[in-house]
């Protein structure tokens, strides 16, 4: 691939994007599963519980980032399945993957948005600090590369029924976020459910927004990183996989 | 120089189900080419094989000289496809929509705004570029489907059955267009069940019928082809009761079919039976109106083909060529 075709393909996901964020940000479906959904989750398990300010900036942080992200794929590409506009970018004269890195922009930057508006919230009325302005930066991002793939995941699979998608989907992001670190610090868990809650992408996502906001966490803050950068690259695969099923199936 | 479309053996089954089967076709340059078929005869499967949004079973597609199977970006960068759906983004205006579909398809900076205000003002949208399709009608949604199609000035253009529950108005527009596009160079590839449209629009068609290509040629070497479904369509004054009844027993008369007033005789040798159907209404006192021969219509093909009923379809589609001088008395 020549750097032309590589500067076309940076600019097709961009516009792909570009034009999602603008079609789909206001989507009832996207308000409720990405905007409400993580403060709904957060006043839940954090009203009349003794958590400080820090404590629960860096958890509404996760939580925000964690639904955000995820709330795109699993409701864009079955609705373009539904109504056709999905062929229109299957046949454009892209990759696979320049599709789908589109696809992972549009969550990823409703999950900074969001997040941004939850970190200003917790600046100004509740008087948090960030420690590490560069790793919270670093650890949103990566966050939410990583959740906006899982979404993306989801929103592959054969269907042109946004329903059929966005139930297991949030089903399995409330089995990640109960076994994840979000509620019960880390260091408080026994090894058997410390040991489970390293197979969620939002243990480690959590533990970077405490280096972040606590300024302190229980891993290496380098490896809350990388595992959140390898989880986003990882769940790209059964997308890819999906489409390529998708394509001789017909669907 | 290279086939617009090659097809080499092309099948593709859904699960057990055969949809297309070792089908083998070419597509000229520069050729206006009808796909034609009944429901479920396997259309639209095939296309979206030639537009790389079905992966076939088996077999080979060739788009401009580019394998499909591991060569599909320089063919995509040249296709411009209008699927049976208007698929526009109803949220966005008619200019944004031209606009996102320019930079998915790179087309250079300085000219997107050039090529779409022309394209709008080809089809009448320029009033209403900056209003959202949501709130346009079909017509003009599809209108606007394919100038998102041709932005990028595509040499191959792909229609998934560009009429259907379009107004005459709007029917007559898009067919002028395809034969604009047509004559400056652009290969076109219409998938459709309405077979005059085919008939105005192609040079050469393919008619397809369970998944195989059952015939492929010019629409009027097809009617050539087709003597059995020759016909005499004769209208007869006289006692209503008994009018006509008994014509489709005479010497020579395949089958028949009732169409309004008159009865239409399909028969392979036509100067034949002209003189039986006369020597019939003398014996029965009965006023001849009209007496025409007809060669057949594309219609009549297809349905040969295609295993239906000769005149089962709506008459109103397509008008055989009359050859004989009605009025005969």
């Amino acid at each position: 691939m020549n750097i032309e075709r590589i500067k076309d393909e940076l600019a097709q996901a961009w516009t792909v994007a570009v034009k999602d964020v603008r079609v789909y940000y206001l989507r009832p479906g996207m308000i409720m599963f990405g905007f409400l959904m993580p403060f709904f989750m957060f006043f839940s398990f954090s009203v009349k519980r003794d958590v400080g300010a820090a404590e629960g900036v860096a958890r509404l942080l996760a939580m925000a980032v964690f639904f955000t992200a995820g709330a795109a794929g699993p409701f864009i590409i079955p609705t373009e399945r539904k109504i056709g506009t999905y062929d229109r970018l299957l046949a454009a004269p892209m990759s696979l993957l320049t599709l789908l890195l589109g696809k992972t922009a549009v969550g990823a930057f409703f999950a900074v948005a969001v997040s941004g508006v939850s970190l200003l919230a917790g600046l100004l009325f509740f008087g948090a600090e960030v420690i590490q302005p560069g790793l919270l930066a670093a650890g949103i991002l990566l966050a939410a590369f990583s959740f906006s793939t899982l979404g993306l995941a989801f929103g592959s699979m054969p269907t042109t029924n946004p329903g059929d998608v966005q139930m297991p989907s949030t089903l399995l992001r409330w089995g990640l976020l109960f076994i994840s670190g979000v509620f019960i610090p880390l260091s408080e868990m026994s090894p058997v459910a410390r040991a489970i809650a390293y197979l969620s992408p939002l243990t480690y996502a959590q533990d970077v927004m405490n280096h972040a906001v606590l300024g302190s966490g229980l891993l290496n803050p380098w490896l809350d990183l990388s595992m959140l950068a390898l989880s986003g690259l990882l769940f790209l695969f059964p997308s890819v996989k999906m489409h390529q099923r998708a394509r001789v199936l017909g669907r | 120089m290279t086939h617009a479309i090659e097809v080499e053996n092309l099948t593709k089954y859904y699960d057990k189900f055969l949809a297309v089967d070792h089908i083998n076709f070419a597509v000229e340059q520069g050729e206006i080419f009808g796909f034609l078929g009944p429901n479920g005869a396997g259309k639209t499967t095939t296309q979206r094989m030639l537009t790389t949004l079905l992966t076939p079973t088996e077999g080979r597609i060739m788009i401009n000289g580019h394998d499909l199977s591991h060569d599909s970006y320089p063919a995509k960068r040249r296709i411009g496809l209008v699927p049976e759906e208007s698929n526009v983004y109803t949220e966005l205006t008619a200019w944004d929509n031209l606009m996102f579909t320019a930079s998915l398809y790179r087309v250079p900076r300085g000219e997107r705004a050039k090529r779409a205000q022309e394209l709008l003002e080809i089809f009448g949208l320029w009033d209403k570029r900056d209003i959202k399709a949501e709130n346009f009608s079909k017509g003009m949604r599809r209108r606007l489907s394919i100038a998102m199609a041709i932005i990028h000035k595509p040499s191959l253009l792909f229609l998934d059955e560009p009429t259907p529950g379009l107004d005459a108005q709007s029917i007559r527009a898009i067919w002028e267009l395809i034969r604009k596009m047509n004559a400056e160079g652009t290969t076109v590839f219409i998938t459709t069940h309405q077979i005059e449209e085919a008939n105005q629009l192609c040079g050469r068609v393919a008619i397809i019928s369970h998944g195989k290509i059952a015939a492929i040629d010019t629409p009027e070497r097809l009617k050539a082809d087709f003597r059995r479904a020759q016909s005499v369509e004769v209208a007869l004054d006289g006692e209503v009761a008994g009018k006509g009844a008994g014509l489709e027993s005479l010497l020579g008369v395949t089958t028949h079919v009732k169409v309004g007033d008159k009865m239409r005789l399909y028969t392979e040798d036509p100067s034949a039976l002209i003189p039986r159907v006369v020597q019939y209404a003398e014996s029965n006192h009965l006023r001849i109106i009209s007496l025409n021969t007809l060669s057949p219509s594309l219609e009549d093909v297809f349905l040969e083909i295609t295993g239906g009923q000769l005149g089962a379809v709506s008459k109103e589609e397509e008008k055989p060529a009359k050859r004989g001088v009605g009025g005969r008395k």
